[in-house]
């Protein structure tokens, strides 16, 4: 078994970010819905960085315009019956 | 109705202790939040002394420093909430809102003034075998043996030559494991002598110019294979060396945790000498986004000591700004806050902080 | 393994309660995280990942990555390294995201 395994979560291989890259998911919101790389139980805090310097290289820019897909509320689990409001 | 605070400290870390504590000095309002069940961020489980000045607290250990700073807390009452997740910030019209979670519910808070010291987590790297149980970061080794007092593995290849990875293999030895070897991909190692010196004498082969090709094992680490690189950093067939290791510990560099600074809509720069992209800040601490300050590895991941010096300096800006101090007063606590910071980076490890930190400070005032 | 000797460490106290395993009691000490008493039993996978049901365990520590996370008292997803053990809690080895039947 050598597959690299680049998001952990996920279970997404260095291998099958390369094909999506190659098959035209070259920014990190396209990297991520395709192949679900970020989307976890960490969601990307352990893969980001990874992706972000694989498709800087796939696709020859510099690290410092690759920025990691968009964050949004909430950035830490929250448990759906945190959310109910109790009836007065 | 949401409860009103002149300020909230998010992570309470050496970076947030600090800041907190620089803000309830200057009589201002502060809530100090931290996700996890305990304060103290990754102090704890730094048992070696500190390097640096006295003002530095040299010569102390990590976890000496995060109770003499959780005591300072206390003494000044500081609220603090553990185990309370921050999920959300908002600019809104009254302030910042600040959610939450804490005992199953959601609560929010709105903030005046709102330090994000929420610090940084390890990196990964990836290899065949780099899942399998037995591989872990450097600093859980670190937590493991210090914090819990339990070995996370007999016999150990560290990864990574940095003051970290020289560290953590010393004090895997002064857990009573073994360390196989300590592998560096560069040419030369990354910490310091002194360090590197003391586990060589203790028997750990340092072997630079080497990288793990792959780890071995059905249900965890059984072996780990070991190449030797050129200097083009590519392997070169035939070095390879199977080494008899349960378990991998990874000290490849750290990366800041800045999902709350990119959700408040602040600015980031590249600074690789600081982990990747890092919020813009002034000599304040303040990003773009105004109300809004960082501090410690959030900022750019260097050490302990930097992150009490940044947890203070914004600490003291925020209490300048909510008029807790004349600019005067400030002025002057800022300044020497500014010399330790630039006394802290310097020499051959310190330069490139440095550089780094100029360089966020110059985009702040409009650079590139 | 637990850490008995150090060279400059206080002692540590010894384990007071049981924790289950998949079933199995091993010692635990009150307090600790559920992570560090596997690790003192040298239990090392915590989980079997969903797509390929690979064997996965710590790697953090600090309760940021989830690979760690056991199905515990019924509850999936618990993160192993910054949970504390309690009496006679019931620990499984989780397969995939784990299930929320039978949870409290």
């Amino acid at each position: 078994m050598d597959e690299v395994f680049v998001c952990r979560c996920e279970e997404v291989t260095q291998e099958e970010l390369q094909k999506a890259i190659a098959d035209g998911a070259v920014t990190m919101n396209e990297l991520k819905r395709w192949t679900r790389a970020g989307m976890g139980l960490c969601q990307g805090k352990g893969c980001s960085r990874l992706v972000m310097n694989i498709l800087a290289k796939s696709t020859g820019q510099s690290p410092a315009d690759v920025k990691p897909a968009h964050y949004r509320n909430p950035v830490r689990p929250m448990p759906i019956n945190s959310m109910i409001k109790e009836e007065e | 109705m949401k409860r009103k605070v002149q300020s909230v400290v998010i992570g309470a870390g050496p970076a947030g202790l600090a800041a907190a504590i620089e803000i309830a000095k200057a009589g201002g309002q502060v809530v100090l939040i931290d996700e996890n069940s305990k304060p103290g961020g990754q102090l704890f489980k730094q048992i070696h002394k500190f390097f640096g000045s006295r003002e530095h607290r040299a010569g102390v250990r990590g976890y000496n420093i995060g109770i003499q700073l959780l005591e300072e807390t206390k003494e000044l009452g500081v609220e603090v909430l553990l185990d309370s997740p921050v999920y959300g910030i908002y600019k809104e019209e009254d302030g910042l809102l600040v959610s939450y979670v804490r005992e199953g519910k959601e609560e929010a808070i709105i903030a005046e003034k709102v330090i994000l010291a929420a610090g940084g987590m390890e990196n990964a790297i990836a290899f065949p075998g780099s899942t399998l149980p037995g591989v872990m970061g450097a600093g859980c080794a670190q937590t493991m043996i210090n914090v819990h007092r339990v070995l996370p593995g007999e016999k150990v290849v560290m990864v990574g030559s940095g003051n970290v990875g020289l560290i953590v293999s010393y004090q895997l030895l002064q857990a009573g494991a073994q360390v196989l070897a300590l592998v560096e991909a560069a040419p030369s190692i990354g910490g310091y002598g002194v360090h590197a010196a003391k586990i060589r004498r203790a028997g750990v082969p340092i072997k630079v110019s080497h990288t793990i090709k792959r780890v071995i094992g059905t249900t965890e680490v059984e072996a780990v294979e070991i190449v030797q690189l050129d200097e083009k950093f590519n392997p070169i067939p035939g070095t390879e060396e199977i080494l008899e290791a349960d378990t991998v510990c990874l000290a490849v560099g750290l990366s800041p945790m800045t999902e709350l600074a990119w959700l408040a809509g602040c600015n980031f720069t590249y600074e690789p000498a600081l982990g990747g992209h890092i919020p813009v800040h002034d000599e304040n601490m303040e990003t773009s986004v105004p109300g809004v300050y960082v501090a410690g590895d959030i900022a750019g991941v260097e050490e302990a000591s930097t992150a009490m010096e940044e947890g203070r300096l914004a600490g003291i800006a925020a209490a300048e700004a909510l008029g807790c101090y004349t600019e005067d007063e400030a002025k002057a606590l800022k300044q020497q806050v500014w010399a330790r910071l630039d006394a802290l980076r310097t020499g051959p490890f310190g330069q490139a902080r440095f550089d780094a930190k100029k360089h966020i400070l110059d985009v702040a005032k409009g650079g590139k | 393994m637990r850490v008995v000797n150090h060279p400059f460490l206080p002692a540590i106290d010894e384990p007071d309660i049981t924790i289950y395993v998949d079933g199995k009691p091993i010692p635990a000490k009150s307090g600790e995280p559920i992570a560090a008493a596997l690790l003192a039993a040298g239990i090392r996978v915590c989980r079997k990942t969903a797509k390929k049901g690979r064997p996965r365990g710590i790697f953090c520590g600090i309760g940021r990555c989830t690979d760690c996370v056991m199905t515990v008292d019924g509850v999936p997803n618990v993160r192993t390294c910054v949970t504390p053990v309690k009496p006679n809690m019931m620990v499984e080895t989780q397969n995939g995201l784990g299930s929320w039947v039978d949870a409290k």
